[in-house]
């Protein structure tokens, strides 16, 4: 067997995998070897099993002379026998009794006394024979008991360490291995013959240039052949497992529970379609009754599935909640209401705080307009204008102290003289300065300007603008020469003037004016005006005389708007809850929609420069907004309600009708249908 | 832990007990304490009459079980805890309710009178009895603040400062009863929010809505100063406006970058002003530099500064007391918190004759009485004013006042201060 293995390791030596069968067939001859050692060994060890078990007979033996057992023999020191036989009989001690003498004597004479020993169970004296006394002296000198036994044999090493060419065998190879074989001569001669003769034909090699296939989509379009990438293939029928056995083991038969369980669930959740069941034979196997069944629903499965590859992502909830920092992280903003303003009668539609920020006007339905100490809630003056005030604006230029007030159909300009003695001058040089110079020339005499006089002057009233309509709102420009005043109406294409305070000028600016015109206000910056009508809010370009912009709120009623200090920004509150955040640079429908309110939107205000806005409602609160920019034009902004202020009492469905902020800390002011104003801080 | 071993101290001589350790129940509070002392002292001394006492443990004062304060304050069960007692300090006894006409905005007291100025435009001087003596009216506007200059015998110097952006000087003899007028005090461009007259009284600074604070002399003189009128003014309404000789400041400071809510003397060439831009700042009167910044977060309404601690105590808008050392370099390091008020605090002094004491008001209608060893909670709650409270003295009579939105001034009779003082 090994010559033959060699002689196919010399035919076929560069395949590895027969050399590796050659080497295992010998490793197993050497294996058997080693097998026979082990069994003569075993031979060997059954041997000395064998002398052990004699002595083992041997010691029964001599136990059976005495039946004692294993106990002191002191015990019988004082009995004239030594223990009883195994008939119950005592063993009776010797009667000699030697002395020092006689033991001399033994010494002397008896040449064996020196392998003589007593047995004290017996109380004989034993000679011991030459095995036994050879036993001792080997045992003595620390060998081990049997001669035979080979206490250093060689070490079989089954593997070494040592890397061999040859592992197993050092047998040289065969002379064969050399020698072309015969054989296969003759074999390659008949075939080269035959070749030669032109009986074998080298193997005919196709040719598939002519194009038996072809790219069937070739010509196709290419979107059809992305779409064809897309491929799916049909799913795949599973394999039949060990339920489908016609005998399957006995775990994958149902016991009771189980089987109840698939009778309950629907046909549609069930693990598996059938029940195993289990036959004697494959023969006792009936049709399957739902084969066409299945089929069918095979075909419909292959007609109906899915061919579209679906993405699935495994994405934990919490991550797709986008990280908000934490409101504390975003201080300052108000948090707790700190004061409460109270003294008008009526609901206050209207506030707004002086540019110095010490002083809040307010304007109520109950006809007044009050002027209050920020700090301490003082309400230090009271103006009775004769009608429900609409809207109240400080004039933001911090030169004059003016307060643009709007009632029914008048503007009133009123200097309430809480400033510095030429700030108040300057205020009045303002309003008095063109005291007759230019007669008044109201655009197309609609709009009237008249001093006031008497009472009025003494209560600070100053102008009186008088409007064709009724004005809501009025809004000044930053430099505090410009108003606008709005008059909502739908008819009328008359609903925004802009009066020039120091010339007494008005003017309507719009030719026409699609839809009602909410609030307006002027771009704090730069020469533009925004008005918001009540679906858009459009940007009209003031020296161009043009609109650049229009802005979709994507509301139904737009009730407030708010344009950022910077002029960027621009937010919307509308009568359905909501609140739009418009970037003017980035696009014209909101950035971001925030429905928090439970109620209609009333007002909303931006904070001069902390990165706060704020919107009231009528559900009774304000809502404090943080709403950072970021230069890096790639980081989304980040616009995060912070706080909700609660505190204003609802009254006739009406809650929180205006909220300002503080010109320089960050508190908001809030007036309510209550009848009060609330200081957030 | 049952037990614990205490050793008791006091500076008071009188209550002197031995130095030696007792072992004390771990669960005992200030009343078993005192009780303990009491027992001590009445087997030394059989006069001994029951004191309450009040303990301190490290310098905190004990509220708690003994055992939860050493736990919360971390201080170790296992060796001789050494407790500092002191006479329980007495509720402070409302005496006075003197009546205005209008809301209170400030108060000045000294041992003899009180000064209040009110949103009425007048300031009114009382008798620490209670009395109303004299209406100092004069102003065009609310009275922001009122401070005693100087007392000569019967005549007194005081100061009103108003909304009307001037500070008025007047004199009045008390026994005549006689006010007048003598310097207004123009220059400044916004309401005048805050006085405060130098040590010797020979100064004073006011803080005010123009961000600028002003130093003026506070003797008066028979000429007025020079003032730049704009030319246009019109001259008879001027001389009708007058109201005693006109007065420009000696020196203007500025560095604020919003109003000045309220300024004091630490000495008499420093001067520290608070302001709502969340700063408080110090300022040398003889350069008229800014010395040291200490800035906070939020808008500061009042300072107080207590020469025998050297501490600043402020109030915030954001309902806490803090406690400042002005010398700090660094100057936004914060001592102490004391926070109990649920609003605005409008007025913070300290206790003239104690280290450790002082008063708040604030808008949530409450005045405190504050130990600064016990900063988790006041020591007393003086809830007379039934509306926002704008002002609180502390004279070295140890008369507590507070004043506010509802008209009212209300003094206490505050007596353990002397006692506790010579602790």
């Amino acid at each position: 067997g090994g010559g033959g293995g060699g002689g196919g390791r010399g035919e076929e030596g560069g395949e590895e995998d027969l050399s590796d069968s050659e080497d295992s067939v010998f490793s197993g001859l050497e294996d058997s070897g080693s097998d026979s050692e082990e069994e003569e060994e075993e031979e060997g060890g059954g041997g000395g099993g064998g002398r052990e078990e004699f002595c083992e007979v041997l010691c029964a033996v001599q136990d059976i002379r005495n039946t004692v057992g294993n106990v002191p023999m002191e015990w019988y020191r004082d009995f004239p026998h030594l223990g009883y036989d195994l008939d119950g009989r005592k063993i009776y001690k010797p009667i000699r009794s030697q002395d020092e003498l006689d033991h001399f004597l033994d010494k002397m004479e008896n040449p064996d006394y020196w392998r003589t020993v007593h047995d004290k169970q017996t109380g004989s004296d034993i000679t011991l024979s030459e095995e036994q006394v050879a036993l001792v002296r080997r045992l003595q000198s620390g060998r081990f008991g049997d001669v035979d036994f080979n206490e250093y044999q060689p070490t079989v090493e089954y593997f070494s360490r040592d890397v061999m060419l040859h592992p197993v065998t050092n047998r040289p190879a065969d002379k064969r291995s050399f020698i072309p074989s015969l054989i296969e001569k003759e074999k390659v001669s008949k075939l080269v013959h035959a070749i030669k003769m032109g009986w074998i034909k080298p193997r005919r090699v196709e040719d598939d240039s002519r194009g038996r296939y072809y790219d069937l989509w070739a010509s196709e379009d290419s979107s059809i052949l992305a779409r064809h990438k897309m491929h799916l293939p049909a799913p795949k029928i599973p394999l039949p497992g060990h339920q489908e056995s016609y005998n399957p083991p006995p775990e994958f038969l149902f016991n009771e529970e189980e089987r109840a369980l698939w009778e309950q669930q629907d046909a549609a959740d069930r693990k598996l379609p059938f029940v195993p069941r289990k036959f004697s034979s494959l023969r006792s196997v009936p049709a399957f009754p739902r084969f066409v069944h299945e089929r069918f629903e095979r075909c419909l499965d292959l007609y109906l599935c899915p061919r579209q590859r679906k993405m699935r992502v495994n994405v934990d909830p919490e991550d797709l909640i986008p990280k908000l920092p934490k409101p504390r992280d975003l201080q300052p903003f108000p948090t707790t209401q700190s004061l409460v303003y109270r003294g008008h009668s009526g609901l206050i539609r209207s506030i707004s705080v002086s540019p110095t920020g010490q002083w809040l006007a307010s304007g109520s339905d109950d006809g007044s307009v009050r002027f209050w100490e920020v700090c301490s809630s003082r309400c230090l003056k009271t103006v009775q204008v004769g009608g429900a005030v609409r809207s109240v604006t400080w004039n933001p230029n911090t030169a004059v102290c003016l307060l643009a007030v709007a009632l029914d159909s008048r503007v009133l300009l009123l200097s309430p003289s809480l400033a510095d003695r030429q700030v108040v001058s300057a205020s009045e040089l303002l309003l008095s300065d063109k005291e007759g110079a230019e007669p008044v020339q109201g655009a197309e005499s609609l709009v009237t300007w008249s001093e006031a006089e008497g009472e009025e002057l003494n209560e600070g009233i100053r102008l009186k603008i008088q409007h064709p309509k009724a004005v809501h709102q009025v809004a000044w420009h930053a430099k505090g020469d410009y108003l606008a005043s709005v008059m909502p109406d739908h008819s009328s294409h008359l609903q925004v003037l802009i009066h020039q305070v120091s010339r007494r000028r008005s003017q309507n600016p719009f030719r026409r004016n699609k839809g009602l015109v909410q609030r307006v206000s002027f771009h704090p910056l730069r020469p533009y005006f925004f008005v918001a009508t009540q679906r858009s809010v459009r940007i009209y370009n003031l020296l161009k005389q043009e609109m650049t912009k229009k802005l979709q709120a994507n509301a139904k009623w737009i009730s407030s708007m708010a344009v950022h200090p910077g002029g960027d920004h621009v937010i919307c509150g509308s009568y359905d809850c909501r609140l739009s955040w418009f970037d003017l640079d980035l696009s014209t429908k909101p950035y971001r929609m925030l429905r928090h309110h439970k109620k209609a939107v009333r007002g909303v205000a931006y904070h001069r420069f902390y990165p706060l806005f704020a919107s009231a409602s009528d559900d009774g609160s304000v809502i404090v907004c943080h709403g950072t920019v970021y230069n890096d034009l790639l980081q989304n902004p980040l616009i995060v309600p912070v706080k909700v202020l609660r505190g204003h009492a609802v009254s006739q469905d009406l809650g929180v009708l205006d909220v300002t902020f503080h010109p320089s800390q960050p508190w908001v002011f809030s007036s309510g249908a209550d009848a009060t104003i609330r200081l957030y801080t | 832990m049952s037990q614990l071993q205490a050793r008791f101290f006091t500076e008071n001589k009188r209550y002197a007990v031995d130095d030696v350790p007792f072992s004390i129940p771990a669960a005992s509070e200030v009343q078993d304490l005192s009780h303990v002392i009491n027992t001590l002292l009445q087997a030394k001394n059989e006069s001994h009459k029951q004191v309450e006492f009040d303990f301190l443990v490290r310098g905190q004062f004990l509220r708690t079980s003994l055992s939860s304060h050493m736990e919360t304050e971390g201080i170790s069960t296992e060796e001789v805890v050494e407790i500092e007692y002191v006479e329980r300090i007495a509720a402070p006894e409302p005496e006075e309710c003197m009546m205005h006409d209008d809301w209170i905005s400030s108060v000045d007291a000294d041992t003899e009178w009180i000064l209040t100025g009110s949103y009425d435009k007048t300031a009114r001087i009382w008798s620490t009895e209670g009395k109303a003596v004299m209406t100092v009216a004069g102003h065009k506007d609310v009275v922001k603040d009122v401070a005693w200059v100087k007392r000569d015998g019967l005549t007194s110097l005081l100061l009103t400062a108003s909304l009307d952006q001037t500070v008025l000087l007047w004199e009045w003899n008390s026994e005549r009863n006689k006010v007048k007028a003598r310097h207004c005090c123009r220059g400044h461009t916004g309401s005048v929010d805050t006085i405060a007259t130098d040590p010797t009284g020979s100064k004073f600074c006011s803080g005010s809505w123009d961000k600028m604070l002003k130093i003026w002399s506070a003797v008066p003189t028979e000429e007025a100063d020079e003032v730049e009128e704009p030319p246009d003014r019109p001259r008879k309404k001027q001389k009708t406006e007058q109201l005693g000789l006109t007065r420009t400041p000696l020196m203007t400071l500025s560095g604020h970058s919003e109003a000045v809510s309220s300024v004091l003397w630490c000495d008499s060439e420093e001067v520290c002003s608070a302001s709502w831009d969340h700063t408080i700042r110090i300022w040398d009167t003889e350069s008229g530099t800014m010395k040291t910044t200490l800035t906070g977060s939020k808008v500061f309404n009042c300072i107080s500064y207590s020469p025998l601690c050297r501490r600043l105590a402020s109030g915030s808008t954001d309902r806490h007391i803090r406690l400042w050392d002005p010398r700090t370099k660094d100057g936004s390091l914060v001592l102490l918190s004391l926070t109990s008020h649920t609003g605005w605090v409008t007025a913070v002094k300290w206790a003239p004759s104690h280290e450790h004491q002082l008063v708040s008001g604030s808008l949530d209608n409450l005045v405190k009485l504050w130990d600064t060893r016990s900063c988790k909670a006041p020591l007393y709650d003086l809830a007379a004013h039934e509306d926002k409270v704008f002002c609180v003295d502390w004279t070295e009579s140890g008369l507590m006042l507070s004043g506010g939105a509802d008209n009212k001034l209300y003094t206490y009779r505050y007596s353990a201060c002397q006692t506790d003082a010579g602790a």
